[in-house]
């Protein structure tokens, strides 16, 4: 992706419809009485996380993937917006994928290299 | 300077005058443009905890590495930490960022990608209200605030209790 204002916008649509179904489930994780729970903090003890991970975690994955993606690209567009020039734009755009490369990295490790319960 | 570069210089307004004075300056009958600086403003508190929370979620991988502890009994650690008031009422105003930042994001999905609920072009007469002012996509806008607000409570519930 060359960075350029119509692919930066397109992107944040396509992520952002993706994002609809994945964010929204893992917001439902984190509602009790769906699980037959009573409190937030029983959606987030090491069990049920780990059980999520071993049942899902290739959508918790898509979802770190997809939400980084949306967010940093979406501060990339408004630091686009603030000034131009080939320099702050390659900057900018090299900054967007080394911190989306790092954290879609340890996202990744989270999952693949999670401890047993 | 010349006059060119004058007026280059004027409409220039930069990041933050751009961003965050048109909701003190411009807001006025424009729900519109209150909407995209919160979207903006709520943007940024999501990203800025979504990175947190990534490496929140490594810690049961990177706590055995760094601590040389059982993970999944750091994470329990952790999670003893965040169960304060503090972290609360962190929580809950990320919840008020992304419960208003993804209901607005659909409205504009369906406005702006999909081009619906915008009303047809026309030619211009007084008292020369945009189309778009008068659309779908205008109710849509007061329907994200309810929903927001609504679901803003249902979190809050949630969290605190």
């Amino acid at each position: 992706m060359a960075g350029r204002a119509s692919n930066i916008q397109l992107w944040q649509y396509i992520t952002a419809i993706l994002l609809i179904g994945l964010l929204g489930f893992h917001l439902l994780e984190r509602v009790p009485w769906i699980w037959g729970l009573s409190t937030i903090d029983q959606t987030l003890t090491a069990a049920f996380v780990y059980h999520g991970y071993t049942s899902y975690g290739w959508a918790l994955l898509l979802l770190a993937y997809v939400a980084l993606f949306h967010g940093l690209n979406g501060v990339r567009g408004m630091l686009l917006e603030l000034r131009q020039g080939r320099l702050y734009t390659t900057t900018i755009n090299v900054l967007f994928w080394i911190v989306f490369i790092v954290f879609a990295a340890i996202a990744t490790l989270t999952v693949a290299k999670l401890p047993p319960y | 300077m010349s006059e060119g570069e004058v007026a280059e210089k004027k409409n220039s307004l930069g990041f933050w005058r751009s961003s965050i004075n048109p909701w003190a300056v411009r807001t006025k009958d424009n729900p519109e443009r209150l909407a995209f600086v919160f979207h903006r403003i709520s943007g940024f508190l999501i990203i800025a905890f979504l990175l947190a929370h990534i490496l929140e979620t490594d810690s049961p991988v990177w706590s055995q590495l760094i601590y040389h502890v059982n993970g999944w009994t750091f994470w329990n650690h952790l999670m003893a930490i965040e169960a304060g008031l503090a972290f609360r009422v962190g929580e809950f105003i990320i919840a008020g960022a992304v419960l208003f930042h993804a209901p607005n994001g659909i409205r504009l999905l369906l406005s702006e990608f999909f081009g619906v609920g915008i009303g047809r072009p026309g030619d211009p007469k007084p008292p020369y209200v945009p189309g778009t002012f008068t659309a779908s996509q205008r109710t849509w806008l007061y329907a994200v605030f309810v929903v927001w607000i609504a679901l803003w409570i249902f979190a809050g519930i949630i969290i605190f209790t």
